[in-house]
């Protein structure tokens, strides 16, 4: 293996000792990324912007630091891509839009102030659907198979770290868009709770649900860049004043006598295909191998949380962009502009009813966990593995009730960002054809470390992270 | 306008939707429209059966002070 695929191949955590030991510096780190990048992108189009003199130079910083006894922390020196509705000062940040074309933010969002303090090197802006929503396909294409649908919307982030184009990556989530690209891409993602992560100086999309996030290729490399992002942030309203703990310091423990929900008539309904099950079966028994309580719980309000969250960001985005569309609606894509748009026609009162149903939802989800004292629910986090790109719209021959892949896509991952529990993704396996499948944890509010920890216990058994995207090497 | 009521039919929410979308100089196709009717109308059913006790939230932060 040469030296450059041996250094894209670590982990953050084996960096950043690497790093520590002298054994490699930020530079090479940075030197290698950026070379990867230009064997991958013309085919993967994984990122939107590579600054790769500003990233060089941070490097070239970030070494100096440390051999001057300056240590930011696990991320010091590592690579990282930002998605593109990330605001970042003097890189292009165009949200997949034409509408932001050639925008130059003056400041940068509060995820990447908080990146830089940490000594990570931004590799890159990583492509996004248009304004995170989409009704236009980016040309970025998954190295798992580049037939099929690479996820979404964070999809740049998900295909760069699939391709080892980087170390690490930022996301945003505001109905799965960390969660999905982490599923398709075989990665760990992970939507915070609701005001862990600052979403100042992010473009949103419903600030209601609008979520920040890591996604790596490993448990603990995600512990450790949510620590690094997370905190209070006065310029964001909805950022918490929550302590942010050490999410790797009990991350070994186990997942003993952990109390696990599994509600089936949701999250294993009939839209799932047979390897999706069989996959999400296997995780339940091997968590209950590993000593957790695996517990039958039901949860009916989670029925209507696709529709109060469609409702709740229609009319969040339709205001967000009402202005922009008057402006500039002619750049918008068609298909894009109908969707943030639709949400005018949504009356107040209506609106006002679907706040009303996700308080229903929260304290239903609160009263369950509390109740049965669960530390997580267990579910698959899509129901089906990546679709070839012609068929992501169309409806599936193996559902019964015209369900399309995208409609799909939602079941899993909206009741997070209606609750604004954390939940995370993370590799659950393989089907026969080798595309990736994941499971998702969802949690208690503000208790990430327990999702860490249980997520870190499965992937100890397994080896489906270390499986290399077939066309990574090609 | 488009608030359903219990002897809206899906037509005549869809129906209301359009109109209203007209006014607004909403440029939308009608498969959207039906889509957010659909949703529009459970939720309305939501609303009359299962909502009365509970209220949008806003949680006010004791910490003006700093």
């Amino acid at each position: 293996m040469t030296e450059q695929l041996a250094l894209i191949n670590l982990s953050i955590s084996e960096a950043a000792s690497a790093l520590r030991r002298g054994e490699t510096t930020a530079v090479a780190l940075t030197e290698a990324t950026l070379a990867r990048i230009n064997q991958t992108e013309p085919t993967l189009q994984a990122y939107a912007t590579v600054p790769a003199d500003l990233a060089l130079a941070a490097a070239e910083q970030a070494d100096r630091d440390l051999a001057s006894g300056r240590d930011r922390g696990p991320l010091h020196g590592i690579p990282i891509g930002v998605k593109d509705n990330c605001y970042t000062e003097g890189i292009l940040t165009e949200v997949g839009s034409k509408v932001l074309a050639g925008f130059l933010p003056d400041h940068d969002a509060g995820v990447v102030d908080r990146l830089y303090a940490a000594g990570a090197v931004i590799i890159g802006k990583t492509r996004c659907h248009e304004f995170s929503c989409g009704g236009s396909e980016p040309p970025t294409r998954t190295p798992w198979d580049l037939e099929r649908f690479p996820g979404g919307s964070s999809i740049g982030s998900g295909v760069a770290l699939a391709a080892r184009s980087a170390f690490g990556a930022i996301g945003t989530d505001t109905g799965g868009s960390i969660r999905i690209p982490a599923s398709i891409n075989n990665l760990v993602g992970m939507k915070a709770t609701y005001g862990r992560v600052s979403a100042f100086g992010v473009v949103p999309l419903a600030w209601s649900h609008d979520h920040i996030g890591p996604l790596t290729r490993r448990v603990r490399d995600n512990a450790l860049m949510l620590r690094a992002i997370a905190g209070h942030d006065p310029r964001d309203i909805n950022s918490a004043r929550v302590e942010v703990p050490d999410f790797t310091a009990g991350i070994e423990r186990g997942a003993q006598s952990m109390r696990i929900g599994i509600e089936r008539e949701y999250f294993l309904y009939p839209g799932l295909t047979d390897e999706v099950r069989a996959a999400t079966e296997a995780v339940i028994c091997q968590m209950a191998d590993l000593g957790a309580e695996i517990i039958e719980v039901s949860l009916p309000e989670l029925e209507f949380t696709r529709e109060t969250l469609n409702i709740i960001g229609k009319v969040e985005s339709a205001s967000y962009h009402k202005e922009l569309i008057r402006e500039k609606g002619h750049l918008y894509s068609p298909g894009t502009r109908a969707t943030l748009e639709i949400g005018q026609a949504v009356l107040g009162t209506q609106y006002v009813a679907a706040l009303r149903a996700r308080e229903r939802f929260r304290s239903a989800a609160r009263a369950l966990f509390q109740r049965e004292n669960l530390a997580a629910l267990l579910s698959p986090t899509i129901p089906v593995p990546a679709p070839l790109l012609s068929d992501v719209r169309e409806p599936r021959a193996d559902a019964d009730d015209g369900e399309t892949p995208t409609d799909g896509f939602v079941h899993h991952v909206y009741p997070a960002n209606l609750s604004g529990q954390p939940a995370l993704s993370a590799p659950a396996g393989f089907t026969p054809d080798g595309l990736p499948i994941g499971y998702q944890l969802m949690g208690r509010p503000f208790d990430e470390a327990t999702l860490y920890r249980i997520a870190y216990a499965y992937e100890q058994t397994q080896d489906w992270h270390e499986r290399q995207p077939p066309q990574v090497y090609d | 306008m488009p608030q359903s009521n219990e002897n809206s039919t899906p037509e005549e929410v869809a129906d209301r939707l359009v109109r209203l979308a007209e006014a607004l100089g909403l440029n939308l196709a009608p498969e959207n429209l039906a889509d957010l009717a659909q949703q529009l109308r459970l939720l309305d059913a939501l609303e009359r059966d299962e909502l009365q006790d509970f209220a949008p939230i806003l949680k006010m932060d004791a910490g003006w002070h700093d």
